[in-house]
């Protein structure tokens, strides 16, 4: 099966950074692909369907993360979970 | 740290330099606390309140002034190790100002629900309504959290994510205890509507206040119900998890057992009979199989 990879790195913008709230709109929206997407901070990958993970990551505003999608939808949410950070997660 | 908004026609700026008429204050250090106490006469023990986690909210007037103090979620990080905290905030609302104290910086004024603001007075209830929400945002959180760790247990033999599972149970109780100290408070704001200066406006959207409110408190209850009647449980599937291995580690310990006892007795430097059969290595090897099958077959009439 084919399958594409997007790797883009998006920075954190709002200023209590990558929350708890901020998790939970990342795996909802990951969820709704079917493409495997995994968040990159420094050395640590997580995967973005996980709030366990996620939530480990500690991810402060202005962190730089690397997100890649693979799967036949990468393109989709990759432009999904820009999105999202760049509307703060829907939080304000 | 000291943060200037202008409430003026119906919309908040936010980051003026001059004319201000909104002022927020993050963990004030004690020389802001000193010039709030001297240039607003706020009470020294309100703010102290307000910037206590463990005070309840309640609903103070003071002569030029209406100080109100209300339980928040505090932001969570991932030091926290799954407890979901709550902390306090503080309202001191003026006829021609507004000054909110905060112990952590959280975004203000951000949102739909601020879009449009009439009075200081509608500010107050935007606010507090964004803390309900906020509320109801980690109640999502921690029971998808809650889903996540009971996924991690089902295969489990640590009692790591079993902790994790009693964290959340606390932070619902933190939860519940200051919902439930803000239903107060606002119970308190509609009693006092005409006192403070709320319009017919503002006393609906009380109680719209009190619903979200009441509903949040429900989910919270639902949530530590569920939580906490199946904490046993799934201590149980932990226990059950360990029980397997040790089980499986118990077989592969008897299926080594015997053989191994079988050819050490026959490496006793004794004399037995056969010792010089020419095949004698092979039927060692014969009993040691069959040795491994007897188990087996024993295993399999017993049950285990």
């Amino acid at each position: 099966m084919f399958k594409r990879s997007v790797t883009q790195t998006i920075e954190v913008t709002n200023s209590t950074g990558l929350h708890a709230r901020p998790c939970l709109a990342i795996v909802n929206t990951v969820r709704r692909f079917q493409s495997e997407v995994s968040i990159r901070k420094d050395s640590e990958t997580v995967d973005a369907s996980e709030i366990l993970q996620l939530m480990s990551l500690g991810a402060a505003q202005g962190t730089k993360l690397v997100v890649t999608a693979t799967g036949r939808d990468a393109q989709k949410v990759m432009v999904a979970l820009t999105n999202l950070f760049a509307d703060h997660f829907g939080l304000g | 740290m000291l943060q200037v908004a202008r409430l003026v026609d119906n919309a908040i700026t936010r980051n003026v330099d001059a004319d201000g008429n909104v002022f927020v204050y993050v963990n004030p250090g004690e020389a802001e606390r000193r010039y709030l106490a001297d240039n607003y006469k706020l009470d020294e023990h309100t703010l102290n309140s307000a910037l206590d986690p463990d005070e309840q909210a309640r609903l103070e007037f003071e002569p030029e002034h209406v100080a109100m103090i209300f339980k928040r979620p505090h932001n969570y990080s991932s030091e926290d190790e799954f407890v979901f905290r709550v902390t306090s905030a503080g309202l001191f609302l003026f006829q021609d100002k507004l000054i909110i104290v905060l112990s952590e910086s959280v975004p203000m004024f951000e949102g739909k629900v601020f879009a449009r603001i009439s009075s200081f007075q509608d500010l107050v209830l935007k606010i507090i309504y964004s803390s309900i929400a906020h509320f109801v945002g980690h109640l999502k959180v921690i029971n998808a959290v809650s889903e996540s760790l009971e996924d991690q247990i089902n295969t489990s033999m640590q009692n790591k994510y079993l902790l994790n599972l009693f964290s959340l149970e606390k932070s619902l109780v933190y939860f519940l205890n200051a919902i439930n100290s803000n239903a107060k408070l606002i119970e308190r704001l509609k009693l006092s509507a005409a006192k403070i200066g709320f319009s017919q406006d503002n006393i609906e959207f009380i109680d719209d206040l009190l619903i979200e409110n009441s509903q949040c408190y429900e989910q919270a209850a639902i949530y530590s119900n569920i939580l906490a009647s199946m904490m046993d449980a799934r201590a149980s599937i932990v226990s059950n998890n360990l029980n397997w291995l040790m089980k499986t580690l118990t077989i592969i310990t008897i299926a080594i057992m015997l053989p191994t006892f079988v050819v050490s007795v026959f490496s006793m430097n004794v004399e037995f009979p056969g010792r010089t059969h020419p095949h004698m290595f092979w039927i060692v090897m014969a009993m040691a199989c069959v040795s491994v099958f007897i188990v087996r077959m024993v295993w399999l009439w017993k049950r285990w």
